[in-house]
């Protein structure tokens, strides 16, 4: 009886609950995709090439990707070493620091940007000793980057940290055993086994600091960065005439986005994951 | 050094968990000695093993090793090989680069050590090899391997035949027994089996929740128990509760006798199940008080088939299976049976046990 049950489940994948959740979840990838086809497919080559050209445009999406670039390694330089401690200690308050990491995601992003100003600004904590040595974060690529930093920090963090919880603890004792100080079981074992999900962090940190736009604009509106020069090319020019910019900003995010996803699951990480399957 | 140096010193150590505490422990394993520690899950011998090895602080006391203090040293100066249940092999390494793993953390030059250990290992030709396709005795060989290549001055080994299937178990025991006698420094090896902890402790310790309730001999611990618990685990069985006076103890409907012990009070009565005789009760054990019973049930378990007699009490008897055939014991069979003296382990109850 209960085999027959089963059979009959395993025989009917379309069943009216399957259908249901099939349903349901191409709905949300209608959603997702219908406005990003409809924008690719609203400019002609011709356009695209003319907004390739524009110096304003090509300057804010090269401006986008360094400084995306330039905040995922700060990113994960930082965020490794806190994601260790959250994966390996046990301390008091650690849910606390957990919950302050995960903040970043719930503060809208231009109350981050107006937050970051109280300190990053010319007479925040931060911003007017650092005035003393020639760094403004107002309007420079410091706050820029500040603001990328602000918002994607907490992917470096919860994605390493994942990476570490997921390693055998004994890996590490072992290695110890054996005569490795603690910075060399890190080196050799932990940041190994771990890699996939610190590239994973990191690209994921990549991929929101490219696409920020709320708190980079009130932190520094000048240089322009790429989402930025889109929004000021809508006010100018409307709808139709900004899309050409917004595509190429697409097309650039995410191809930089899917090359370095690929290059942080797949063919450069190949030999490290058969050794771990 | 002289052998004495050598020795490994636990003077009132103590590791505290959350509400659980582990100690207070003193001891001391000498290079020519294997400690066994066998407890229940749960008992503390991990905690033990953590805290000499420093994985773990401990909240009291000293651990000495070659007369070294090294209760506030880091676990990578203190000279210590781990060999872990999992056998924690570097997943991301091969199998030469795995026993290497030491070599380098010292900044060693030279791998002939590792090298010359992969081959009295048998582990050559799987050199090349990822730990993940080797099957459990070849990782717990290659972690061996391995904790050698450090040159250790003491041995812990964390359960490491427990993970493994019988046969390879029994073979990689063989392995153990030879290589603790051959390397000559002090050696703890914790496990829940006791089979495992009589066949290769030179000494056992019985570790029930974060005590120690017996400390001795392999001989002593077997044959004289301290405790019930300790009885129990290693494999006596309880005949149940009553009052030794004069060498005479009934538990129930049995009355055993000739029992040379002078004291008189109330006992916990535990006897060997395969110490047990069935059938013709010999004329030297006659005296002790022979019995009959019922037989209950006939287990063909290996290598003992398991006789359960329906006695008051019951009495289980571990027997030979030609003795079976023999004896044409069955369920249903009237058969006499004797507990003899050496078979048996009385045990004081005092007011703790009670």
């Amino acid at each position: 009886m209960i085999e027959a049950r089963a059979a009959a489940g395993r025989n009917s994948p379309f069943g009216a609950f399957q259908a249901l959740m099939w349903v349901l979840g191409g709905l949300l990838i209608a959603f997702i995709l219908l406005p990003l086809v409809r924008l690719a497919t609203t400019s002609t080559p011709a356009s695209l090439t003319h907004a390739a050209e524009t110096a304003e445009i090509r300057d804010a999406i090269q401006l986008s990707l360094q400084d995306a670039a330039i905040t995922a390694v700060v990113a994960t330089f930082l965020g490794v070493a806190l994601a260790y401690v959250l994966a390996r200690r046990r301390f008091p308050g650690r849910s606390l620091v957990q919950a302050v990491v995960d903040l970043p995601l719930a503060v809208p992003h231009t109350v981050a940007g107006i937050a970051l100003l109280f300190i990053f600004g010319r007479t925040g904590w931060v911003g007017a000793p650092a005035s003393h040595i020639g760094i403004s974060f107002y309007g420079s690529q410091w706050g820029i980057i500040t603001a990328m930093l602000f918002v994607s920090a907490p992917f470096a963090v919860n994605s390493s940290r994942v990476a570490f919880e997921a390693i055998e603890p004994n890996f590490e004792r072992a290695a110890r055993s054996l005569g490795a100080t603690p910075w060399h079981a890190f080196r050799r074992v932990t940041l190994p086994l771990s890699v996939r999900g610190v590239l994973t962090g990191a690209v994921l940190v990549y991929a929101r600091s490219i696409s920020e736009f709320g708190a980079v604009v009130i932190i520094a509106f000048y240089p322009v960065t790429a989402p930025v020069e889109v929004y000021n090319l809508f006010l100018r020019t409307g709808l139709t005439e900004s899309a050409s910019a917004a595509v190429l900003l697409l097309a650039v995010a995410l191809a930089t986005f899917l090359v370095l996803r690929a290059l942080a699951s797949g063919w450069v990480l190949s030999g490290i994951d058969r050794e771990r399957r | 050094m002289s052998v004495a140096d050598r020795d490994l010193v636990l003077s009132g150590l103590k590791t505290r968990a959350g509400s659980f505490e582990l100690g207070s422990i003193d001891l001391k394993v000498s290079p020519d000695r294997v400690l066994v520690i066998l407890g229940p899950s749960g008992a503390g011998k991990t905690m033990l093993i953590d805290t000499i090895a420093g994985f773990r602080k401990p909240s009291a006391g000293q651990v000495i090793l070659c007369e070294r203090n090294l209760t506030s040293l880091p676990p990578e100066a203190r000279k210590i090989g781990v060999v872990f249940q999992d056998a924690a092999l570097f997943p991301h390494l091969s199998v030469r680069e795995n026993v290497r793993f030491g070599e380098r953390a010292r900044g060693a030059s030279s791998h002939q050590r590792s090298d010359d250990l992969l081959n009295q290992f048998g582990l050559g030709a799987l050199a090349e090899r990822a730990p993940r396709s080797l099957s459990g005795g070849e990782r717990q060989r290659v972690a061996l391997a391995r904790v050698l290549a450090s040159d250790p001055e003491l041995m812990l080994l964390d359960e490491p035949l427990s993970a493994l299937d019988q046969p390879t178990r029994e073979e990689l025991r063989s392995v153990l027994q030879g290589l603790l006698v051959e390397l000559k420094i002090p050696a703890i090896h914790v496990t829940h089996d006791r089979e495992e902890a009589l066949s290769l402790g030179d000494d056992v310790g019985i570790v029930v929740d974060g005590r120690f309730r017996q400390l001795g001999t392999r001989r002593e611990v077997a044959r004289s128990p301290a405790d019930e618990v300790v009885a129990r685990l290693l494999g006596w069985l309880e005949l149940g509760h009553g009052t030794l006076e004069r060498g005479r103890v009934s538990v129930g409907d049995l009355t055993l006798t000739n029992i040379s012990d002078d004291y008189s009070g109330p006992v916990y009565v535990f006897y060997r199940p395969e110490e047990v005789l069935l059938g013709d009760a010999s004329p030297e054990v006659s005296a002790t008080g022979q019995f009959f019973g019922v037989i209950e049930s006939v287990l063909l378990t290996v290598p003992l088939a398991r006789v359960t007699i329906g006695s008051k009490p019951s009495v289980t008897v571990l027997m030979l299976h030609r003795d079976l055939d023999r004896l044409a014991l069955r369920p249903g069979v009237t058969v006499a049976a004797v507990i003899p003296p050496g078979a048996l382990r009385l045990i004081r109850a005092t007011s703790e046990t009670e």
